[in-house]
């Protein structure tokens, strides 16, 4: 059964789920056994396999053997995928064209820890609508990333020039200031930076912290306010559902928006050029202040129940990432004519297929996008014998390039119990500060009083003291 | 046929009858037995055999373990908790100013209804006046939270136009409730008062004709006549609502905000983020949903009592 990384870690520490250490590391796959189509090895991104080890007391007897440590209760399915800032493209070519901007960037500008993340060939990645038969212009990326802001002065200064664009614009909008589930910093990214309203490890130590509590988060704090009170911030921001703010951006009410990288970049386009023509979102690099994160993959589990867990991981687990049939079956589905499979061979031996409208409507407009599995979204080399958009496989790119993964939350009753105090409490002072009910600093000094209790728990449980 | 007529008398006196044993009147009622039959299934399917569940409130529970026996470990962690007496106040608040909210304007639409003369003007009044009752929730909240954005709502630019600055109504917190107990009164007046325009329908004509006749106007034919012979259906609405109002949920639900929870949340909400969202903590939600329940069992009993002080006699 697939879990969300919200549950794996419940269900993996109630003992629910098949530990699938063992059998991952004895499997072909992992061991580089399996061929794809063309012959090559499969090789898997071991790091979202990685992402999904546990740490827990499986014998309860309050300490953790080496044994007990980093265990695989889940399989990744896919990659677990994150959000990228989307600016209205046309917006920043007009801009940067009248010299409002104040800036201008060579793509050797764009870098994320070291490395430059946009090449020449993305320049000319065209994000018009292949869909939109009356939409011919092209819009390369090359036309917009010069006028792409690359750290947070810049950015401010580019939603300033949204505000005056037309009336009734608010730059920047989010479906909330802070996500209800891990990661809960994956929005708004440029105002978060460096702050991590979590508890987490820090690099090069190996205790966990508060991040609510660092100065860092007053920072944060300070900026989305900043940008609350200036109107840079969409006014409704605490009560945007993701539909609310997806819409704005359609009817060009917002000109800034952190979302899906992936399928999202092509339905982002498609929906908004359907309103205007002329419009275009471009996935932007993250500031020099901020990166991109990924949420752990949603895990394939086996449940302590199953009869045969060795069968089932070899069957589905490692089946759905074989590179080759199975792999094709778990993500693209089955082979047939129109109106009887989902996807059928143009010439096998060259490996390319193409898509099919789903079986059940074959009159439908849309293609079958995936069976169960996002082929974009693939761990490991499968050689995908249909073509994907460039919009959804350039933005995986970027997000790729530029995003660490999180780590699955550790979890016991008692931290979810504490976190669902903690989680109401933060997301409560957090929405006060925007709003001017209380300042940062009052802010965090609240959240510290009120969930007192609940991060002594917390406290103890992650590190073993109150540190 | 006089013979026919005394037998039918006979038979039905005789069912009237109590008299006999035990036996001899359950054989007496045997078709209504049987006829009862599914009704008592139901009831003991979907209302007494969950009450096996009651148990968990008792325990550590989650769904992939055995339930550890805590006594009433989980009622303290409640009674310890400052979030749940927010809730618990907030469930009373809310419930009870929008029952009573209800019952006045129910009420009040319900009587200016059975004024209209014009048979068709009041079929369409009270078609347009039930339909939000046929919203869900969800398309509700979708609705206001549209007429109320602070950016492009209606409301907030008619505000500024009149020189007022806009409000953030759904994260205000002097603001929430208002909006809150307006919003369910445009949702729910009008199916509210189907019961009391039957009522309504059944005061006997020769009231208002010999109040007419001794002088009695509009005013005075409706507070002497039409609001007495209302008030025991008002009475009985109001037990039946009274029984109702810890269950308030959805409406809460679609409209909150993590900015207005100290004038908002209330048991459900805080029930479903404490049992629903990751924790799997359900013997602690079912300690906090039992409780909901004995208060509500409290507040019909009240309500019961209330009505053999004013009637002379109870509904249950």
């Amino acid at each position: 059964m697939p879990v969300g990384n919200t549950y794996y870690p419940n269900y993996a520490n109630y003992g629910a789920l098949f530990d699938m250490t063992e059998a991952w590391e004895e499997s072909d796959l992992k061991n580089g056994k399996l061929k794809d189509v063309n012959g090559n090895t499969v090789v898997m991104e071991e790091k979202y396999v990685d992402a999904l080890k546990i740490t827990r007391d499986v014998n309860g007897d309050g300490e953790v053997t080496p044994e007990e440590e980093n265990r695989l209760y889940g399989f990744p399915m896919t990659r677990g995928n994150g959000t990228v800032t989307y600016v209205r493209g046309d917006w920043l070519k007009q801009l940067g064209e009248e010299g409002k901007l104040g800036y201008k960037h060579d793509i050797s500008d764009f870098k994320y820890k070291g490395n430059t993340v946009i090449t020449e060939e993305d320049m000319e990645e065209d994000f018009s609508d292949s869909s939109n038969k009356t939409n011919t212009t092209e819009k390369k990326y090359g036309d917009y990333v010069q006028y792409m802001p690359n750290n947070y002065d810049e950015f401010l200064t580019m939603l300033r020039a949204f505000k005056g664009i037309k009336d009734g614009v608010s730059p920047i909008s989010a479906a909330g200031l802070i996500n209800t589930e891990a990661p809960y910093d994956m929005y708004l990214r440029e105002f978060y930076q460096d702050a991590r309203p979590d508890f987490y490890i820090p690099e090069g130590s190996d205790k966990y912290v508060d991040g609510m509590s660092e100065p860092q988060m007053i920072d944060a704090l300070k900026r989305m306010k900043a940008a609350y009170d200036e109107g840079l911030m969409d006014r409704e921001v605490i009560t945007n559902k993701t539909s609310t703010a997806r819409n704005k951006f359609y009817e060009s009410k917002i000109g800034v928006f952190n979302y899906w990288s992936g399928m999202w970049c092509k339905n982002l386009n498609q929906d908004l050029q359907k309103q205007d023509p002329d419009g275009v979102a471009v996935p932007m690099p993250p500031l020099v202040e901020t990166e991109y994160i990924e949420r752990p993959p949603t895990a394939l589990a086996v449940t302590t129940a199953a009869e045969n867990p060795w069968g089932v991981f070899k069957w589905i687990c490692e089946f759905s990432h074989d590179g080759a049939e199975g792999q094709m079956l778990f993500s693209r589905g089955v082979e047939g004519e129109l109106g009887e499979g989902h996807y059928k061979w143009v010439d096998k031996a060259a490996n390319k297929a193409e898509a099919l409208t789903p079986p059940a409507s074959p009159d439908s407009q849309d293609l079958v996008q995936k069976a169960w599995f996002s082929p974009e979204l693939s761990i490991n080399n499968f050689p995908d014998p249909i073509e994907i958009d460039n919009k959804i496989t350039f933005s995986l790119d970027l997000f790729a390039k530029t995003s660490r993964v999180n780590p699955v939350p550790k979890m016991t009753l008692n931290i979810a119990d504490a976190m669902t105090e903690i989680s109401t409490i933060r997301a409560e002072v957090i929405a006060k500060t925007i709003q001017g009910d209380m300042t940062p600093e009052e802010a965090v000094k609240e959240y510290q009083e009120r969930a007192k209790n609940e991060i002594e728990v917390m406290m103890i449980e992650l590190n073993g003291s109150e540190e | 046929m006089a013979n026919t007529s005394a037998k039918s008398t006979e038979q039905l006196s005789s069912l009237k009858s109590n008299s006999g044993s035990l036996g001899a009147r359950i054989k007496r009622y045997a078709n209504f037995y049987v006829m009862f039959i599914p009704v008592l299934i139901v009831l003991f399917l979907f209302y007494y055999l969950p009450m096996y569940g009651i148990k968990y409130a008792f325990t550590e529970f989650t769904p992939f373990g055995p339930a550890t026996w805590i006594g009433f470990g989980n009622f303290t962690k409640l009674f310890e908790s400052a979030r749940f007496w927010d809730a618990f106040s907030n469930t009373l608040y809310l419930s009870i100013i929008n029952l009573i909210l209800s019952m006045v304007f129910s009420v009040g639409i319900a009587l200016l209804m059975n004024e209209i003369a014009h048979l068709t003007l009041k079929k369409v009044v009270q078609t347009v006046i039930y339909l939000p009752h046929f919203l869900s929730w969800v398309v509700v909240a979708g609705i206001f939270t549209i007429i109320l954005s602070q950016e492009s709502g209606i409301v907030n630019i008619v505000l500024e136009k009149m020189g007022f600055e806009r409000i953030n109504f759904l994260t205000n917190e002097s603001w929430w409730r208002p909006i809150f107990f307006f919003i369910n009164r445009w949702k729910e007046t009008g199916w509210g008062t189907i019961i009391f325009i039957a009522a309504l329908s059944g005061i006997s004509p020769d009231l208002y004709e010999a109040a007419e006749i001794d002088g009695a106007g509009r005013l005075k034919q409706t507070w002497y006549i039409t609001i007495p012979s209302l008030m025991n259906t008002i009475l009985v609405v109001f037990i039946l609502n009274l029984a109702k109002i810890m269950n308030i949920f959805e409406s809460v639900f679609v409209l909150y905000n993590e900015t207005v929870y100290s004038v908002s949340d209330v048991i459900q909400t805080y029930t479903y983020r404490v049992g629903m969202q990751g924790t799997f903590n359900y013997g602690y939600s079912t300690a906090v949903g039992l409780f909901k329940s004995f208060v509500a069992l409290i507040l019909v009993g009240f309500s019961n009592w209330m009505s053999a002080k004013i009637n002379g006699k109870g509904i249950v």
